[in-house]
């Protein structure tokens, strides 16, 4: 029974990251209907120049303060350089353009800042609290992270549902005509989508890397998981993103501990199977992922 | 090209003439090509081939059907590991001479390939745009960890060793200083049939030393211990006159290539002196294939070249896909691909099944994944996760979209520049002292910004662009 | 006052709308009728900055506003209600009305909200509701009241009978005619279903194959029985 709590526990930071990250997905998918699949890459160079500031300032929070900023700029780069143009074409390109992304991101990393594997050193103490004679494996950095994610998805929901800016965002996602008609301005409201997911993947990324190393392609998993965790929850839903981010996480984390670590991306791969195939809609949503 | 193609639609029966010949004509160039070049191209040739026969298949599943698939660099391990497993576990008794044994596993991979395609088709040809991305995503990352989950089968983290049997008689074996014959997990893999080391030691070796019984006959110094005068040197081993160089050793202007040299394939092979005794000959020449490793010829007839070898197997497999691809691409498959992804609506309406099109789309390009993968372990004579990896996907999504996702030229072009860039940018990189680290990320950094930039500008890719120009020049 | 001069529009190679002038008066409700395929839906789309014409003008207040964007053109104060329901059904009653009008003062979108509740007492019932528990009738008067909330100056309806039963219908055009009389708004609107049009309206305007084929005061084109069987069907 202490194994499964252990494994419980060991996985609720985990299993928050990917959720922020799942949101980060949802967030731009409800803008503009794409999945941002280089969305990983950019919160893995907001990581990086987030080291990079580290070490120059020897402050975690500057760093932070650095992946948000940058978070936000390179969202909005990417929306401009990339989806702006290509949303006028078809699906698939832009699905490709996401991927051309993302390769660039992680060739520009590499070249930056080299390939190997980075420390990330965490702000707080990383090992886990004694409580009762025993260490467990639930650190004040974990809990760090858990409160951010809830902070973080509380002032989503509320601006979300009680701003303007948050109806106008939502309207602009759901029908952008109507939207327009009622005097919005959709495309700032799609900029600011991919700003604010930019933000929220940024975050994510900053706090994963003391957690394990960073290099250019150690987010790539996250990816796959961030991706299941939103889709299982319905790419429309952020509720879903945050339930499923952090069940994935659990699930992995449960896995890993019983069975093997190296399980973990075969584990997220038939979560992603078994959804997909009895609902691909995701249990949130409303809208249909089957074509045929 | 107009003219041929109203010959090949009003005789379905002459396009298939017609595409033998294209695929029997480029091969045949290929061939030609492979014989004359010298080993280093033959070894780009036979990495672009391989990547043409994946390649193919991306045309039609991601180009032809629509779907923007990540799983053919999966599937490529499927094709890869099959072939090895087969190759090191299931030599039949050759029947007649070595190449039936690779053929057998190149069959069987492909088997895997279909069945595996299948399994993959069947759910992710349901799926719209990102969702059947993501799956497939999914899929490149989680394929090749399935590797590391049963070392003892699949070889773990360090992958397989392949033994490529060549028609030359004898084996090769890649090997890069990790000896796999040497653990004994219990398991008995990792001990080849052919090269059983612990059998040339001699059983005493193996035999517990008697430390406590008093020394014997055997432990002493015999007479054969001591030096004898067949031991010393003598006159003989010293340097004399007819050691030393004299002028005849030294190069004349004879000796220097001329014109009349170059002309001749003769001048290229033989080196300096031109049919003479000091002529270098081929088998001499053993140029590193770039994989890091030091071949181990054993048994082989010289005048074989490993990589001209691996190239006309890759080029064969190629251009076998290649007009099967020719066939399905400019048939009615093809068109029915293509209509099942401009409208599926229509299509159905039509009698045209999209479910059964999709999945026909994923088990054709699984196979020649398959058929890829298989190829790409000859040329590395190995198997391992960390060949198959998201980047192989990656680069093959890449390669089409760059050279054009539509076309089977596409393909062929994006596999050329698959291979050509990196060289392109290591020439570079040593011309101007860039960093390994800036060297090595360069062209995977190309590689994103020209597909942004091809899909926004010119979606149909290199392909594309060309016919893009000669409408419009032929407009005027 | 919002005025059309010369406006022609095509989609391809088919001619929409072909040298259309008109004008919007305020205060009143002016009439555009015609069959199928007349023309109407792309004049209103064009006014609305949906739909980009090929040639002439649109003057609001004798300022050209041709070719602006539509959420530009919503922020002067001309407010589309389109062909269709056009209610988000992902969002509730009172968060379709309150994404009109998002530009204005607090205390104008508090007065235009409390109107509209007043006019369409369904939609304060069911403010909390999602969109999408509306039955036709109600989720056309919950697209009227979103861009009421826009406050605007111009009202264009487009086909706002589409799929209604008649009682419904007249009674939402009469609530509107009134509106128009009492605030001085201007009233475009455009219907298949001519009677009833012609009813509410003081001014007719018939659309033909992308040409103003009459136009004049509404009861002289009702009592047309040529023009009526020509060109409205009855």
């Amino acid at each position: 029974m202490t194994n499964f709590i252990d494994y419980f526990l060991g996985g609720v930071s985990t299993g928050a990251i990917i959720a922020l990250m799942a949101l980060a997905l949802v967030l731009v998918w409800r803008s503009t209907r794409v999945v941002n699949f280089a969305q990983l890459g950019q919160a893995m160079i907001t990581t990086f120049i987030a080291l990079t500031v580290r070490d120059a300032t020897g402050s975690w929070l500057l760093a932070l303060v650095a992946a948000m900023a940058s978070g936000l700029i390179v969202g909005v780069i990417v929306y401009f350089l990339v989806i702006r143009p290509v949303k006028r074409l078809d699906t698939s390109g832009a699905i490709i353009a996401t991927f051309g992304v993302l390769i660039a991101l992680q060739a520009l990393a590499g070249m930056i800042w080299g390939g190997d594997q980075k420390a990330f050193p965490p702000p707080i103490s990383n090992s886990g609290y004694e409580v009762f004679g025993r260490t467990w494996p639930f650190s004040p950095y974990d809990l760090l992270v858990v409160v951010l994610l809830l902070v973080l998805v509380l002032t989503m929901t509320v601006v979300f549902t009680r701003t303007s800016v948050g109806l106008a965002m939502r309207a602009s996602a759901f029908n952008p005509e109507v939207a327009r008609l009622s005097g919005v301005r959709v495309n700032r409201m799609l900029i600011l989508g991919w700003a604010i997911a930019g933000l929220v993947g940024a975050i994510a990324g900053v706090l994963v890397a003391p957690l394990s190393t960073l290099s250019p392609t150690s987010f790539d998993i996250f990816l796959v998981f961030a991706f299941t965790a939103a889709v299982i929850g319905g790419l429309d839903s952020l509720v879903g993103a945050v339930a499923f981010g952090i069940g994935t996480g659990l699930v992995i984390s449960l896995v890993s501990g019983y069975t093997d670590s190296g399980n973990a991306p075969v584990v997220a791969l038939v979560l992603l199977v078994l959804n997909l195939l009895f609902k691909p809609e995701g249990v949130f949503s409303h809208h249909k992922a089957r074509a045929v | 090209m107009s003219k041929i193609r109203d010959l090949t639609e009003r005789a379905p029966g002459s396009r298939l003439v017609t595409h033998a010949l294209i695929a029997l004509v480029i091969f045949g160039i290929l061939t030609w090509f492979n014989q004359v070049v010298d080993p280093l191209m033959s070894y780009y040739l036979a990495t672009a081939a391989m990547y043409a026969t994946a390649m193919f298949g991306m045309t039609i599943l991601v180009g032809l059907s629509g779907q923007v698939s990540l799983g053919n660099g999966a599937l490529m391990a499927v094709g890869g590991y099959v072939f090895a497993l087969t190759s090191l576990n299931w030599q039949t008794v050759p029947i007649l001479g070595l190449p039936w044994n690779a053929l057998w596993s190149m069959a069987f991979a492909g088997i895997g390939g279909v069945v595996f395609g299948l399994l993959i088709g069947g759910v992710a040809a349901r799926l719209r745009g990102p969702y059947l991305a993501g799956l497939t995503l999914g899929i490149a990352v989680g394929v090749p960890a399935i590797a590391n989950r049963f070392p003892e089968l699949l070889g773990g983290e360090n992958g397989l060793m392949l033994q490529v049997p060549y028609p030359a008689g004898g084996y090769a074996s890649v090997d890069d200083g990790f000896d796999e014959e040497f653990i004994d997990d219990g398991s008995g893999e990792g001990f080849t049939e052919d090269e059983p080391i612990y059998e040339e030691l001699p059983d005493e070796f193996f035999e517990d030393a008697p430390i406590d019984e008093p020394l014997g006959e055997e432990d002493m110094l015999s007479e054969d211990d001591f030096l004898t005068e067949d031991d010393f040197l003598s006159e003989d081993d010293f340097v004399s006159d007819d050691d030393m160089l004299t002028e005849d050793d030294f190069l004349s202007e004879d000796d220097f290539l001329t014109e009349e040299d170059f002309s001749t394939d003769e001048g290229f092979d033989a080196g300096v002196d031109a049919g003479g005794d000091d002529a270098v000959a081929e088998d001499e020449f053993i140029d590193d294939p770039g994989v890091g490793s030091e071949l181990d010829l054993a048994g082989v007839d010289s005048g074989f070249i490993i990589e001209q070898w691996q190239a006309s197997v890759a080029v064969s497999v190629a251009c076998i896909v290649g007009f099967i691809a020719l066939n399905l691409v400019r048939g009615r498959q093809g068109r029915v691909w293509q209509a099942v992804r401009d409208d599926p609506v229509a299509a159905a309406v039509s009698g045209i099944s999209p479910s059964g099109s999709k999945i026909s789309a994923f088990v054709v390009s699984s196979l020649f994944a398959a058929l890829a993968g298989a190829v790409f372990a000859q040329i590395l004579s190995y198997v391992g996760p960390g060949a198959f990896a998201l980047g192989l996907s990656l680069s093959l999504l890449v390669g089409i979209v760059l050279g054009g996702r539509n076309s089977l030229i596409g393909a062929m072009i994006g596999a050329v520049i698959l291979v050509w860039l990196p060289e392109f940018v290591l020439s570079l990189a040593s011309d101007r002292g860039w960093e390994d680290q800036v060297t090595n990320n360069a062209p995977n950094f190309v590689y994103g910004l020209a597909v942004v930039l091809v899909v926004l500008a010119a979606p149909g890719g290199l392909v594309g662009g060309v016919q893009e120009v000669v409408k419009r020049v032929a407009r005027r | 006052m919002l005025r059309v001069e010369g406006l022609s529009v095509s989609y391809g190679a088919v001619q929409a709308l072909n040298d259309v002038s008109l004008e919007v008066p305020p205060g009143r409700v002016t009439a555009v009728i015609g069959a199928n395929g007349a023309g109407k839906s792309t004049l209103m789309r064009s006014l609305a900055g949906l739909v980009k014409p090929q040639g002439g003008r649109v003057l609001f207040e004798d300022e050209d506003i041709t070719g602006r964007k539509p959420e530009d053109v919503a922020r002067m104060g001309i407010a589309l209600v389109p062909e269709g329901r056009s209610t988000i059904p992902d969002l509730t009653v009172e968060e379709n009305l309150k994404l009109g009008g998002m530009w204005r003062s607090h205390t104008q979108r508090g007065t235009s909200l409390t109107r509209v509740y007043s006019l369409f007492p369904v939609l304060s019932e069911r403010r909390s509701l999602g969109a999408d528990t509306l039955s036709g009738g109600e989720r056309q008067q919950l697209a009227i009241g979103r861009a009421l909330m826009c406050g605007p100056q111009v009202l264009l309806l487009d086909e706002p009978s589409l799929g209604l039963a008649p009682l419904i219908v007249t009674q939402i055009l009469e609530l509107v005619s009134q509106m128009a009389k009492d605030s001085g708004m201007a009233v475009l609107l455009v219907e298949q279903n001519a009677a009833t049009a012609l009813r509410v309206a003081r001014t007719g305007i018939v659309l033909n194959l992308g040409q103003i084929v009459k136009s004049g005061p509404a009861q002289d084109i009702a009592n047309d029985e040529e023009l009526r069987h020509a060109y409205l069907g009855y």
